[in-house]
């Protein structure tokens, strides 16, 4: 299983490392969206609807919407961050900046690149989590919110691993529209729904939705996050998230390999 | 002791065919070796076997005594490769670009900040180290593919094109830079399509044609065995009688240059023609590779 060893190899590091670099270069402008994003969803999901919802039934008790919520917003960053990283800047660095080709003429191989860029999406939607944690903590320490804050670094393990396979899934995409425009299928067909359909920002009861769910395992990153944050039970969804993750990687990433090798080498 | 790169029996299929057939290279430490054909003669994907991108279906590569399909990254440690295309990385600068691009070499290039000071110095690029590499001119952009290429001292380098796209004085400093390269004791595969750039550089030139080794050796050995020792140039308006000589040969039809006829002949040839037809007016000259494309083309 070479293709397995190769995610440990000094090469995808070393493609890791390049995308953290670039990434840090722009940290003034790349740090905004993560810290943004959360207070304007908190405020459209939690001050603006949680206007008319206040509160609702969790887990058999009532609960804020507003502590509902933000639990989702840390999964549903994690999946943007992680499925747009793998949708569209590796697709940019693949057909319109040629990076992948330049380092295919050093000691890199392709498999290290889909693995680095794996890797650097599951590192960015941690990234991201943490900023959006820190924002958190604020609306934690100022009453907006009652999480508990202190287990909040408790999530970082579990959203690198879903934001890995999350990565996997968005490289498959990658690997087969023909142009940027064509992005625009998966992202309305797959990662919307996917996204918004999974208990991140409102329960689901409808019984096609909970089966559904069942697979998807940004809707057990958000149950699991929730259930860490606000209390309540962790192991099922835990689970859920390791073995869909684990899943989708086993699949996926050699699905990428071959998909990739075709466009990007012609073979 | 091994040549730098010795390749045997080169087969690849791709989309169903089979698109390199057999193909041989050899290149020794300070020798350029030609790889010349026209389009779809199974230039790209030898050129692509050669350096790694792709894995043969038969036949073995080694470079620098290492087979490439069992220790691929060693074997890519003594290879430097400068693609057709541009394809720095947008994202830095042009000093940054050499030195990201060693951060994909183990061992790592020692002394790197010297080697790149170095490799700026030698291209000419000191003045752009703090530039984007798409704010060059072609010329320089070359420069900076062929310099990435040299950052952790390969053995071996691969140069695709190096010259498309460029005006003639960039393409000749480029040729400096190569002829120096070889001097130091490299080993150079070149492809290329202009003519008088593969004459000048290479040592040895190997042709390919629907996926076979068509001719090597010397410019001067290819051409005689493909073209032959003259080429007549006759305007092809009045170039019935020289169709039907050529048809009582078992000739085909010769290549065609804006209204004129190019037609290779042996000495003997060329004596038979200049007796078949005294009163016609015509232009004798050497063969060139342009001639052998041609013959290749046809």
């Amino acid at each position: 299983m070479s293709w397995l060893a190769a995610a440990l190899e000094w090469q995808s590091r070393a493609v890791v490392a390049r995308h953290l670099r670039v990434y840090l270069r722009n940290w003034h402008t790349a740090f905004l969206p993560p810290a943004v994003e959360p207070v304007t969803m908190l405020l459209a999901f939690g001050v603006g609807l949680g206007g008319y919802v206040a509160s609702l039934t969790w887990q058999g008790r009532p609960i804020e919407y507003m502590n509902y919520v933000a639990p989702g917003l840390l999964a549903y960053a994690t999946f943007m961050t992680a499925i747009f990283q793998s949708l569209f800047a590796a697709f940019i660095r693949m057909r319109y900046q040629r990076t992948w080709e330049g380092q295919l003429t050093t000691q890199v191989e392709l498999t290290h690149v889909v693995w680095g860029e794996v890797l650097w999406a599951g590192l960015l939607a941690t990234m991201y989590v943490v900023i959006v944690a820190a924002v958190l903590t604020v609306l934690h320490l100022t009453g907006v919110l009652g999480i508990r804050a202190g287990l909040l670094p408790t999530l970082l393990p579990i959203a690198f691993v879903a934001g890995c396979a999350f990565a996997a899934l968005g490289l498959c995409f990658t690997a087969i529209v023909p142009t940027i425009d064509h992005m625009n299928l998966p992202v309305f067909l797959l990662v919307l729904p996917m996204g918004l359909l999974s208990s991140t920002y409102f329960p689901l009861e409808h019984p096609a939705l909970v089966a559904l769910n069942l697979v998807n395992p940004l809707h057990h990153l958000a149950q699991v996050f929730r259930g860490v944050l606000i209390g309540g039970p962790v192991a099922a969804h835990l689970a859920g998230v390791l073995v869909l993750s684990a899943l989708m990687l086993g699949i996926l990433v050699p699905l990428d390999l071959r998909l990739l090798r075709r466009r990007v080498l012609g073979d | 002791m091994w040549a730098l790169l010795d390749a045997r029996n080169l087969v690849k299929h791709l989309g169903g065919r089979r698109v390199v057939d057999g193909v041989d290279l050899v290149c020794e430490s300070r020798q350029i070796v030609g790889l010349l054909g026209p389009n779809g003669a199974g230039k790209t994907t030898t050129l692509r076997m050669l350096y790694g991108f792709l894995h043969p279906d038969e036949g073995r590569i080694h470079v620098d005594g290492v087979e490439l399909g069992r220790d691929l990254a060693r074997a890519k440690r003594s290879i430097g490769v400068c693609t057709q295309d541009d394809t720095f990385d947008g994202d830095f600068t042009v000093e940054q670009n050499l030195t990201i691009a060693a951060s994909y070499f183990r061992p790592r290039p020692a002394d790197l900040a010297r080697r790149v000071a170095e490799l700026m110095d030698r291209f000419e690029l000191t003045t752009y180290a703090r530039q984007k590499p798409e704010t060059l001119s072609g010329g320089y952009r070359r420069r900076l593919m062929i310099a990435r290429a040299l950052v952790h001292r390969p053995r071996l380098l691969f140069l695709d094109e190096p010259t498309t796209g460029l005006d003639p004085q960039a393409r000749m400093s480029v040729w400096d830079l190569v002829d120096g390269l070889r001097a130091e004791g490299l080993g150079i595969i070149l492809t290329t399509h202009y003519m008088d750039e593969a004459e000048r550089l290479s040592d040895a030139l190997t042709v390919l044609a629907r996926g076979r080794v068509v001719a090597r050796g010397t410019a001067k050995t290819v051409l005689g065995d493909l073209v032959g020792e003259h080429v007549v140039v006759v305007d092809a308006a009045v170039a019935s009688a020289v169709a039907a000589w050529l048809a009582a040969r078992g000739r085909g039809e010769p290549a065609s240059v804006l209204g004129a006829w190019h037609v290779p002949l042996s000495g003997d040839e060329l004596a038979d023609f200049a007796r078949a037809f005294p009163s016609l007016r015509y232009e004798v000259r050497g063969p060139t590779l342009d001639d052998l494309f041609l013959k290749l083309a046809l």
